[in-house]
């Protein structure tokens, strides 16, 4: 197995306004939970989109289980699940239909692991329910099931946190920490909630205008800096 | 070759949940209905003789294949590509382990099916009807022949509409120009007959020229390929623009 679950090589990608990502070069061990923090429009969610395929990279390449996205997508994206940028299921299907549609991509997948994805993010009981009555929460919940159904090695996570109650916040700390325990998950969470990501990730990685400014431990951080938010503005202010 | 079977599966299970593909299928059904109401009224009570039994589906295929048919399709895939861009429910479909051309590929497959769901529902139709407006056997033969070379100007005309529904940012603009590009390219045709052969929707009713008692295969052959270098230069099109769309 490789050690390195997800690396970013030289990423570009640069829009009309002359805003964007420049250079940006990480490596993420298998099993680590890496939080990416920055303020709005740092291009947290462009990086995310070009690490799923959404967005074409102006430069540079990302590598997802050993297989490069610009020539192996199918296998880079086999063991991967994502939320980027905002949940949208079909509103006209229901939750179980939702998840069917994903399970299609993997042989493994079947009416009791949708099942067991949907007792997990607790929609169990709304499973047979169209999503155009689901709230913004029950969405984002529907989304981290689709996520987690074909038990990915990698999780891609952008404001997986967004819509969720004070309680689905907590319930989704405990399974990316669980999921990372037990199954060596490798996480890579995109969040403006900092103190979340203090509690949840063991790495962090500040981005600011385009520019990766620092990565490093969570545990490093919290022993020169009293908190994580106090590390972020020393990076970028 | 799963992924390419997921995404065309899900695709027909999306379309089979969607409430336009059934009124469209419907509004097929009510309007070989009415047309059959409509002459055997004509027959029997005007004492205008309108068909005989095989022109009758001939008659419906006519008059469905200008209107109907290339709306219908049309609809179908606008949703399945404006559509989903528009919601950012392709979000779904991009991120799952299939390769977009696998994913391009797997919605026409399914958008394929659907005309060819349509057109069958429509032949079935108007088969069992042409036999009550008109005692004698139809020439199911030539019928079916006849619907099978409908297929074709259909499919271009959705790969023309899924190429307008990648360049256009929403629905109502992929619809808009869909149906200029249709009404512009019969209005050249009638305009500029010396063109007309070279135009896709002149060969919505190219299924005649099998339908007499010569036929003349040279000129089916020079349709046929005429649509078939639409269809490739369509479909290259619309995946390069699928292909290289960030989202």
């Amino acid at each position: 197995m490789l050690d390195k679950a997800i690396i970013i090589e030289n990423l570009s990608k640069m829009y009309k306004n002359n805003r964007g990502i420049h250079d940006i070069n990480l490596e993420i061990d298998r099993g680590e939970i890496f939080g990416f923090l920055g303020p709005n429009g740092a291009g947290k969610t462009t990086t995310m989109k070009i690490m799923v395929g959404l967005m074409k990279a102006d430069k540079g390449d990302v590598i997802l289980n050993g297989y490069r996205i610009s020539k192996d997508y199918e296998k880079a994206m086999k063991k991967v699940g994502c939320i980027v940028e905002s949940v949208n299921p079909f509103s006209y299907l229901t939750a179980y239909e939702n998840m069917k549609l994903c399970g299609r991509f993997n042989n493994d997948v079947d009416g009791a692991r949708i099942d067991e994805c949907l007792e997990i993010t607790g929609l169990i009981k709304y499973k047979n329910e169209k999503i155009k009555h689901y709230s913004l929460g029950m969405k984002q919940r529907i989304g981290i099931a689709m996520a987690i159904l074909s038990n990915p090695e990698v999780l891609i996570l952008d404001e997986p946190l967004n819509g969720l109650d004070v309680e689905g916040m907590v319930e989704m700390r405990k399974l990316i920490l669980n999921l990372s325990e037990q199954h060596k998950t490798t996480f890579f969470i995109s969040s403006h909630l900092i103190h979340d990501i203090e509690l949840t990730c063991n790495k962090v990685g500040i981005l600011y205008n385009g520019k990766l400014l620092g990565v490093d431990s969570t545990h490093n951080i919290l022993k020169n800096y009293s908190s994580l938010e106090n590390y972020y503005l020393s990076e970028v202010i | 070759m799963q992924a390419l079977n997921a995404v065309y599966i899900n695709e027909i299970f999306k379309m089979s949940k969607k409430k336009k593909v059934t009124a469209s299928l419907i509004f097929s059904f009510f309007s070989v209905i009415v047309t059959a109401i409509a002459v055997y009224a004509l027959n029997n009570f005007a004492g205008i003789s309108i068909t005989g039994s095989s022109e009758f589906s001939i008659m419906v295929l006519a008059v469905l294949s200008y209107t109907f048919f290339p709306l219908f399709t049309a609809f179908i895939c606008i949703d399945m590509f404006a559509g989903e861009f528009a919601d950012h429910t392709i979000k779904f479909t991009l991120t799952g382990p299939a390769s977009r051309f696998k994913v391009f590929l797997g919605k026409i497959l399914a958008i394929a099916v659907f005309i060819i769901a349509n057109l069958v529902l429509v032949m079935f139709l108007s088969l069992v009807a042409s036999m009550f407006i008109n005692r004698g056997m139809p020439n199911f033969f030539k019928i079916l022949i006849a619907y099978i070379m409908e297929f074709f100007p259909i499919l271009i005309f959705a790969l023309a509409v899924v190429l307008i529904s990648n360049i256009t940012k929403g629905t109502t603009s992929a619809f808009m120009l869909s149906v200029f590009v249709f009404l512009v390219f019969n209005g050249v045709g009638l305009a500029f007959p010396y063109l007309k052969s070279l135009l896709f929707t002149a060969a919505f009713d190219w299924y005649r020229l099998a339908l007499g008692s010569y036929i003349n295969f040279g000129k089916i052959l020079r349709v046929f390929l005429i649509l078939l270098g639409y269809g490739i230069m369509l479909f290259t099109a619309g995946y390069y623009l699928f292909e290289n769309k960030d989202i």
